[in-house]
């Protein structure tokens, strides 16, 4: 294969996105027109570019058949409707990586699977609570006071902690709680099996209801109906008690449920 | 809405080299070193060793004993790449099932998974087959069990499948248009339809406003049809997949607009 050939291959596979993604003007066109259909006047003043410009960058949408102009307004056709609603889902996506980057980079990421780990954009408004210097358990006790807080309670966990067995334990007995799901792997319900207090105010707790799964668990996640939190593993396979991603609306929570489906398979 | 009305330049940065992609899309599958790109892509040497240093420069890859491996975080930001990539591609494969089509029924979550439907595939009708989409349809739901389907116009054939489907033994739920749904139903015949309803077999939603947007799912399979944008049905294509991912997408679908008649 020629040097040519090949440049024209990688164009194909790639087709698209570089012409879309790298023309600042064609992309900002497309998100003006995603809100509404737009005049000139209107792009002009949004972009602050002169109309030589937007023009030239309207003529092009218009020739790939993702903008029409009706009357005196420039609007998405079906196909540009696809493509911008498209776009900006990645780009709200790499909003919401960008903003959690040093979070995500620093741990293991193998308990997610593909799909989910794409819809990470449902989690843009996660808050990401650090323990510090001065108060190492932050993280945790943060935790702790969102729990007792819930009446629902589905979790995924992954270690055997005897401190958060305790607080899970006090949350049981009071009253505001009504239900726990909790999903572990054999190796955890042993050594809970083995624990005789454990045991009888988890296991045997009405409340309790315990999906054991033949699978590595690697994330240690929480919801309920108002919030959804997240604890992971360091890539050495440490588990990370000193951040948690805590998110309160319901995309998050979605992305949460979709996630502790999958493990329950 | 809030968009953070720029492209980002990371995005960028990648975006706009393919060699770069490619790179990323091979060291994703696997770690390799220079040598081994320039193998399995049959770029320069010289180009991918440039940009293997640009990207690890940047934070996407990193050297590990010997071998290049990409970051966590590269891994996410290039599957986002390239479910965009995939979402381009799809507009483009079924340019005429899109283009100039009303898309105002479908669900912002399903126009966002859009690329769930990659796998389908476009049947159009032909000057010797003109019923082409019709059959197609038609002999799916035949056979099924469970059928689940959103008419917006009544096809003379639709009762008596629906007849098929009953005797069968099997369940059926529709949404059909507020001006059809008199229609259809007493068309049905009377003793399979009351026994139908009572043991929950037959459901049928009427839909107030008018319904722009043809679907229907059975067992395994689905299929969409669309409006063109002069609001006349376009008989003439539709996409159908028996994919598992696509059976999601269309289910979904169905259960929004089933919302919205229960409001």
């Amino acid at each position: 294969m020629t040097a040519t050939d090949i440049k024209k291959e990688l164009n194909e596979e790639f087709s698209g996105v570089k012409y879309i993604l790298t023309s600042g003007m064609r992309s900002k066109l497309l998100i003006a027109m995603y809100e509404s259909p737009k005049n000139l006047d209107e792009l002009r003043k949004e972009l602050k570019k002169p109309s030589a410009t937007i023009l030239h960058g309207l003529k092009e949408l218009e020739t790939i058949n993702l903008i029409k102009k009706v009357q005196k307004y420039y609007e998405l056709t079906s196909n540009g409707f696809l493509l911008t609603t498209n776009m900006v889902k990645l780009i709200e996506n790499w909003y919401a990586i960008n903003k959690s980057k040093i979070y995500w980079n620093s741990h293991d990421l193998s308990g997610i699977p593909d799909g989910i780990l794409n819809d990470i954009y449902l989690l843009k408004n996660a808050e990401y609570v650090n323990s510090t210097t001065s108060d190492l358990s932050n993280a945790f006790n943060t935790y702790i006071k969102l729990i007792s807080k819930a009446t629902k309670l589905k979790i995924i966990l992954p270690i055997y902690s005897e401190n958060h067995f305790k607080h899970l334990i006090k949350v049981l007995n009071g009253n505001k709680l009504k239900k726990l799901e909790l999903i572990v792997n054999e190796e955890i319900i042993e050594s809970i099996n083995e624990n005789i207090v454990l045991k009888k105010e988890l296991l045997m707790n009405k409340k309790v209801n315990v999906k054991c799964v033949n699978k590595k668990l690697k994330v240690f996640l929480t919801i309920s109906d108002t919030f959804m939190t997240l604890t992971l593993f360091f890539n050495d396979g440490h588990y990370d008690d000193s951040q948690i991603l805590i998110a309160k609306d319901q995309n998050a929570i979605k992305w949460g449920k979709t996630l502790a489906n999958n493990y329950k398979k | 809405m809030t968009i953070n009305n720029d492209i980002n330049n990371d995005i960028k940065f990648l975006a706009k080299s393919e060699i770069r992609l490619k790179i990323l899309s091979e060291l994703n599958k696997k770690p390799d070193n220079v040598r081994g790109l320039v193998k399995k892509t049959n770029i320069a040497y010289s180009s991918v060793s440039s940009n293997i240093s640009k990207l690890e420069k940047n934070n996407y890859i990193t050297k590990v004993k010997n071998k290049y491996h990409v970051n966590p975080m590269t891994q996410v930001y290039f599957k986002n790449l390239m479910d965009f990539k995939n979402s381009v591609k799809i507009v483009n494969d079924y340019d005429s099932f899109w283009n100039k089509h009303n898309l105002n029924q479908l669900s912002i979550n399903s126009v966002k998974r859009i690329t769930d439907l990659k796998n389908s595939q476009l049947i159009e009708t032909t000057p010797i087959d003109i019923y082409k989409t019709h059959n197609t349809i038609k002999k799916q739901m035949i056979k099924s069990k469970k059928v689940q389907a959103i008419f917006p116009y009544l096809h003379p054939e639709y009762p008596e499948l629906i007849e098929q489907v009953l005797i069968n033994d099997g369940s059926v739920e529709l949404i059909v248009s507020k001006s059809i749904f008199k229609e259809l139903i007493f068309r049905v015949n009377d003793n399979i339809r009351k026994k139908a309803i009572k043991k929950g077999k037959l459901k049928v939603y009427s839909f107030k406003s008018d319904l722009n947007l043809y679907l229907t799912i059975c067992d395994k399979t689905m299929s969409l049809g669309l409006f063109k944008n002069d609001g006349s049905f376009d008989q003439n294509r539709i996409l159908i997949s028996n994919d598992q991912k696509s059976f999601k997408w269309a289910q979904e679908l169905f259960n929004h607009i089933q919302k919205q008649v229960k409001q």
